[in-house]
């Protein structure tokens, strides 16, 4: 209570100190300066970016500044003048952020301060203060008793202190302000204990509470198990939930309720319906059952590099050999009776080839060969002959490479010894034959090779002892050819009637005629046969002197196409399949097959010489140089700009062309047939061989009628080396029917046929030679000088095209070609440009790039240098601050010299004032003077 | 090739003579085909003085603060925050403006010097001037550095030598314009659909062209400046192709290969 009456008391105090303070605010009623209430705008609005600037009004920062002058400057400025100062020293007058009422509260406050020093307990109070103390306190009624009850103890405490009322009022003062502090203090610090205490009641307490909660929470899950169950039971959620689950369900309601057994029964026929449902496997099960069964992938095998390709080749030829051999020994008991021969009975002795058991097969040898067939015969006769004259230098290096590696089998075939060595003989003495044959180059090529091979001596030795044994199983393949050759020759010699077995595994042949007893009498399917099996079973990927054995087969090959080639009757099936093994040899050996035809067309060309010094032989080249020329443009890239051997073989083709003189009908075929060749060539790589095209002009102006020779083509035929331009492929008389020529067929025939002279003959070498000059058109349309080469050759079609003689198909042909040049030709002028004086492409403007920043942001400075820009801002600062300080400077100096006008305004005023009134006086007191000190002297005496 | 001149001359005429001979034959043989080859294109300076000069209004180039970077507003990559300030989407195409500067400046009449200066007019008001020498930048943001470095440095210059490439220049344009020049306006609403072709022949060589072409995706221009309001196609078509069309028919009309 007592608290409460003071509270308002000082409430009222408040009050009444209130009243002043909010007049002076009310004084300060804010007057509205238009120009303050003007706010600073921005041009144009940015999107983005906060409006900085415009919280700035400048009227009333300028209205700002001048009242802090005045609060500043002016003073001082008024100040200047004076001696002393008149400070305010009292509480709170320097703080301007207080109201008066605050201000006086502090003084107040201090003022109890003071007083309650222990320095002024023993002033004496001049009772104003107490007065007006007792005044503010003293407005309740209780205050009375209260100070009654607390004074005797006071009194008795302090003993010295007897009815004083100031000195009451003092301690009570204090004690209510004590009370009032402890209350305060009571608010703000607990203590320890109690701190303690408090926490230990609330931990209590949240224990407690969790544990309620915890009880709860178990009797409302009992409770919604409880629901839950009798749902269950209740077969409703049985409709509605799937039977699989609803099993669970009831196991689970089994196990917490086990002594429910009066529902029992119809959980029990429930469940049986039920499983029989579940024993229907799920798909998902399934799929995981599928799963786990699945087998898992495994690596598989590596792919096989070409060695071991060639590898299983050979071996899975090495076994089909072993089948043969003993197929060849089965068939060899008395039923097969007509194969049998007298040999037979040497061969049935088994007889293994397979490259494992090296002995056996010298077994074999060693046992004595009373019969043997033709072949060995031969090779025995040329030992005889051979042996003597090459065995000084050619048995040497093998010698002594047996002689390394056979010290195994030296006790077993000390006997053979001289035979395998004259074996060895003949085979060298074959390759020497060959390689006379290709040249000394080639020579030195292989023994290079040999030398290489030198480093696997020991292997040399294994692969002679290997050689021995393949050229077993040839004479063994020879013997079995030689049996069966009598049967053969009946069936006209060509095609067996029964199925000849060739041998698989076959040696490579060194020579030409052993290539040709191997290749003999067999039909061409099997001589491709031989040949890839000789291939497989010499292949260069095996070993490393099969390289060496495969380039001797290679020019024994080619050697034996030459031949073919050269034959009258052409066996052109057979070249045809040539052609396959010979290219994929040439492939695997290409630098050596290249020589064999670098060697071959220098011949040939030293041959061209010779036969051209005799006019009356014709020199224009066999059907052998032409198929090999032709082979060699399949075998090697036409398209290169320089070959080691199409160039030759272009320039040897092109030498045909130009020296060769046309004499013959059949020249006239050959011809075209190397100008269609150079085509098929030239085309890939656009190479221009001006020889074909002037042969083929040639050719279209000999069938022009041979009267109207233009000084131009005179001119022209002196280009050839022909002297006189025979009509021959003009036309006598008209041609209904004509066929595409042959080529072959024309090369059988004799060259004095008189197939030559006929008409037909020429008309079909004439549609041939347009053809052929149609490919070159085309090979030749993006040549810029196309109209120059071509343009003559048109118009001579055209004229040919006229002569009444030619066949209408001929004359179609004619202008289709003649028309295809021209288009061409037209293609080219369009792009020919007329010639300028001085060419050159009109000069586009200059263009500049802009230079700019990335990102550029104004103010920035994108000076690399770091210090300068430091430099550069600082005094960027200074020149501010300076700007800043002048114009302060300024305005301080205007606002000092509009007080001082002020003053001196007002100093003027009062000046004239004082000066109206003393002219006023002056003039009333002569006014009074002159009218004789009427009216006012009165007054003024009053 | 410094043999006396009188035999050169012999020379050239000789050469001359034969293909014209040649040229003759060919005529003969040829016919109607000759044609083509008769008349190779020859190109050479364009003998004119008369210079095109374009002008792109409503060009939107408004440079804007997003998340603490200072860019040319683009409606493609600050969707978001354009929609966030409620504004129209279409009002922030700079893409426009870029690929008619591309056109004009990349096209053979700008190569031949025959574009006299291209001014832009953004749709702020700010009056932009190219130098018809300017490489516009290969790419779009590139071209974006350089407004928004021009927009705060109201110029650009070349990067070696400091000629000024582009500026901000007082308006209006009819202030830059040269002295008694056509001015076009092109706008999609003009019912006098012309053929260009036709439409310079008609106007003759004297006078420079000025074309007003809108640079903005949508909405009119303010033409009160131009002589003659003429539309090229009956389609509304995209500044760049706009541009496309006239140089291409200047191209034409003065011979420009």
């Amino acid at each position: 209570m007592a608290k409460t009456s003071k509270r308002t008391g000082a409430g009222g105090k408040k009050k009444k100190k209130s009243g002043p303070s909010a007049k002076a605010m009310k004084q300060q009623a804010p007057k509205s300066n238009p120009f303050e209430s003007i706010w600073s705008r921005r041009k144009f609005d940015i999107l983005g970016k906060k409006r900085k600037g415009e919280e700035r009004r400048i009227g009333l920062a300028r209205s700002r500044a001048i009242d802090k002058r005045k609060k500043t400057l002016l003073k001082e400025y008024e100040q200047s003048g004076k001696a002393s100062v008149f400070v305010d020293k009292r509480i709170g007058e320097q703080n301007d952020e207080l109201g008066e009422f605050d201000k006086a509260i502090l003084r107040s406050q201090r003022a109890h301060q003071v007083k309650l020093n222990k320095k002024s307990k023993y002033n004496l109070s001049d009772g104003e203060e107490d007065d007006f103390e007792f005044e503010g306190v003293g407005a309740l009624s209780e205050r009375d008793d209260f100070e009654d009850e607390m004074l005797p103890d006071e009194d008795d405490k302090d003993g010295a202190e007897t009815s004083n009322t100031n000195k009451e009022s003092a301690t009570l003062q204090q004690k209510i302000l004590g009370r009032g502090e402890r209350e305060v203090e009571e608010n703000k610090h607990k203590t320890k204990k109690e701190v303690m205490e408090e926490i230990i009641l609330k931990s209590k307490f949240f224990k407690a509470q969790k544990a309620k909660d915890k009880e709860e929470n178990e009797l409302l899950m009992e409770e919604l198990d409880k629901n839950f169950l009798s749902v269950v039971q209740s077969k409703a959620l049985l409709s509605l939930t799937e039977p699989g689950k609803m099993n669970a369900l009831k196991a689970l309601s089994n196990k917490t309720i086990p002594n429910e057994h009066n529902t029992k029964d119809e959980l029990s026929t429930i469940q049986t319906l039920e499983t029989s449902n579940q024993e229907k496997p799920d798909a998902y099960d399934k799929l995981v059952k599928v799963m786990s069964l699945e087998m898992r992938a495994r690596p598989s095998d590596r792919t096989k590099t070409p060695e071991e390709i060639a590898q299983e080749e050979r071996e899975q030829l090495e076994r089909l050999e072993e089948e043969r051999q003993k197929r060849m020994l089965a068939t060899d008991d008395p039923s097969d009776e007509e194969n049998e021969d007298v040999d037979k009975s040497s061969s049935q002795r088994p007889r293994s080839i397979s490259g494992d058991d090296l002995g056996d097969s010298f077994l074999a040898d060693n046992e004595p060969r009373t019969k043997k067939g033709w072949v060995d015969e031969i090779l025995e006769r040329r030992d005889a002959d051979d042996n003597e004259s090459k065995k000084d230098d050619s048995s040497e290096d093998f010698e002594s490479a047996e002689d390394g590696s056979d010290e195994e089998e030296s006790d077993e075939d000390n006997d053979e010894r001289e035979e395998d060595l004259s074996m060895k003989d003949w085979e060298q003495s074959d390759d020497d034959n060959l390689e006379t044959d290709l040249g000394a180059e080639e020579e030195e090529e292989i023994e290079d090779n040999d030398e290489d091979d030198d480093a696997n001596e020991n292997k040399m030795g294994r692969r002679e002892s290997e050689k021995a044994q393949d050229i077993n199983a040839v004479e063994s393949s020879k013997r079995r050819k030689d049996s069966s050759d009598s049967k053969k020759l009946n069936a006209d010699g060509k095609l067996p009637s029964a199925q000849l077995e060739l041998p698989y595994l076959i040696e490579a042949p060194k020579s030409l005629e052993e290539l040709c007893a191997l290749l003999d009498s067999c039909s061409n399917a099997d001589i491709i046969l031989i040949i890839n099996r000789i291939r497989a079973s010499n292949a260069i990927r095996l070993a490393a002197e099969n390289r060496k054995k495969m380039q001797v087969f290679y020019g024994v090959l080619l050697q034996y196409f030459a031949v073919l080639a050269n034959k009258k009757p052409l066996n052109i099936e057979l070249l045809d399949l040539l052609v396959k093994p010979l290219i994929e040899i040439s492939t695997e050996i290409p630098y050596f097959a290249a020589i064999c035809a670098r060697q071959r067309i220098l011949r040939t060309r030293t041959q061209l010489c010779e036969i051209i010094k005799n006019p009356e032989t014709s020199c224009w080249p066999s059907s052998k140089t032409l198929f090999l020329l032709r082979l060699w443009s399949l075998i090697f890239p036409c398209s290169d700009f320089r070959h080691a051997v199409m160039t030759p073989a272009i320039l040897l083709m092109s030498e045909y062309l130009m020296r060769c003189p046309i004499v013959l009908g059949r020249d006239i075929a050959v011809g075209s047939f190397l100008c269609s060749m150079i085509l098929s060539v030239a085309k890939q790589s656009q190479k221009f061989c001006p020889e074909a095209i002037i042969f083929l002009r040639m050719m279209i102006m000999a069938a022009k009628d041979g009267k109207q020779m233009s000084n131009q083509d005179s001119q022209f035929c002196h280009h050839m080396e022909l002297k006189a331009l025979r009509p021959l492929l003009c036309l006598r008389e008209c041609v209904n029917e004509f066929a595409p020529l042959n080529f072959l067929t024309v090369m059988d025939l004799p060259e004095d046929s008189s197939f030559f002279c006929s008409d037909n003959f020429k008309a079909s070498v004439l549609m041939t030679v347009i053809e052929t000059l149609r490919g070159y058109v085309n090979a030749y349309g993006q040549l810029s000088s196309f109209p120059e080469i071509f343009l003559p050759i048109s118009t001579l079609l055209l004229e040919v095209a006229l002569q009444e003689n030619l066949p209408g198909a001929l004359q179609e042909m004619c202008k289709d070609v003649a028309q295809l040049i021209k288009t061409r030709v037209d293609e080219q002028h369009i792009l020919r440009r007329p010639l300028q004086m001085r060419k050159q492409k009109p000069v586009p403007i200059k263009m500049l790039t802009p230079k700019f920043e990335e990102n550029y942001v104004k103010g920035r400075d994108y000076d690399p240098d770091r210090e300068r820009v430091e430099m550069k801002k600082l005094k960027k600062r200074l020149k501010e601050e300076r700007k800043g300080a002048v114009r302060e400077l300024r305005k301080d100096n205007q606002f000092l010299f509009e007080v001082k006008a002020k003053d001196k305004a007002m100093m003027e005023a009062e000046k004239a004032e004082n000066a109206v009134k003393v002219r006023e006086f002056l003039q009333e007191q002569e006014h009074a003077f002159r009218s004789g000190q009427l009216g006012k002297g009165r007054k003024r005496r009053r | 090739m410094s043999p006396k001149y009188p035999k050169s001359g012999l020379k050239r005429k000789r050469i001359e003579k034969k293909h014209s001979k040649a040229t003759a034959e060919k005529d003969l043989k040829n016919g109607e085909d000759g044609d083509v080859t008769q008349k190779p294109i020859l190109p050479h300076e364009p003998n004119v003085k008369a210079r095109a000069i374009f002008v792109l209004e409503n060009a939107s180039l408004t440079k804007g603060h997003v998340r603490k970077e200072w860019k040319i507003l683009n409606s493609e990559e600050d969707a978001g925050f354009l929609l966030k300030q409620k504004k129209d989407l279409n009002d922030f195409c700079p893409s426009v403006v870029y690929e008619a500067l591309r056109a004009i400046f990349d096209s053979k009449l700008n190569k031949a010097g025959m574009v006299g200066a291209v001014y832009v007019k953004t749709d702020e008001g700010l009056l932009i001037e190219f130098n018809p020498n300017v490489r516009i930048p290969r790419s779009c943001k590139r071209f974006y550095g350089v407004m928004l470095d021009l927009l705060q440095k109201k110029c650009i210059r070349t990067e070696d030598t400091n000629e000024v490439l582009i500026r901000v220049i007082e308006g209006p344009v009819t202030r830059h314009l040269p002295v008694n020049s056509h001015v076009v306006g092109l706008s999609y609403n003009s019912e006098k659909l012309v053929d260009l072709d036709d439409y310079f022949g008609a106007v003759g060589d004297d006078s420079d062209i000025v074309f007003v072409v809108g640079a903005m995706v949508r909405g009119k221009i303010n033409m009160e400046y131009a002589d003659d309001v003429i539309s090229v196609s009956g389609y509304p078509l995209r500044a760049y192709v706009c541009a496309g069309i006239i140089c291409e028919a200047l191209e034409h009309k003065w011979m420009i290969f």
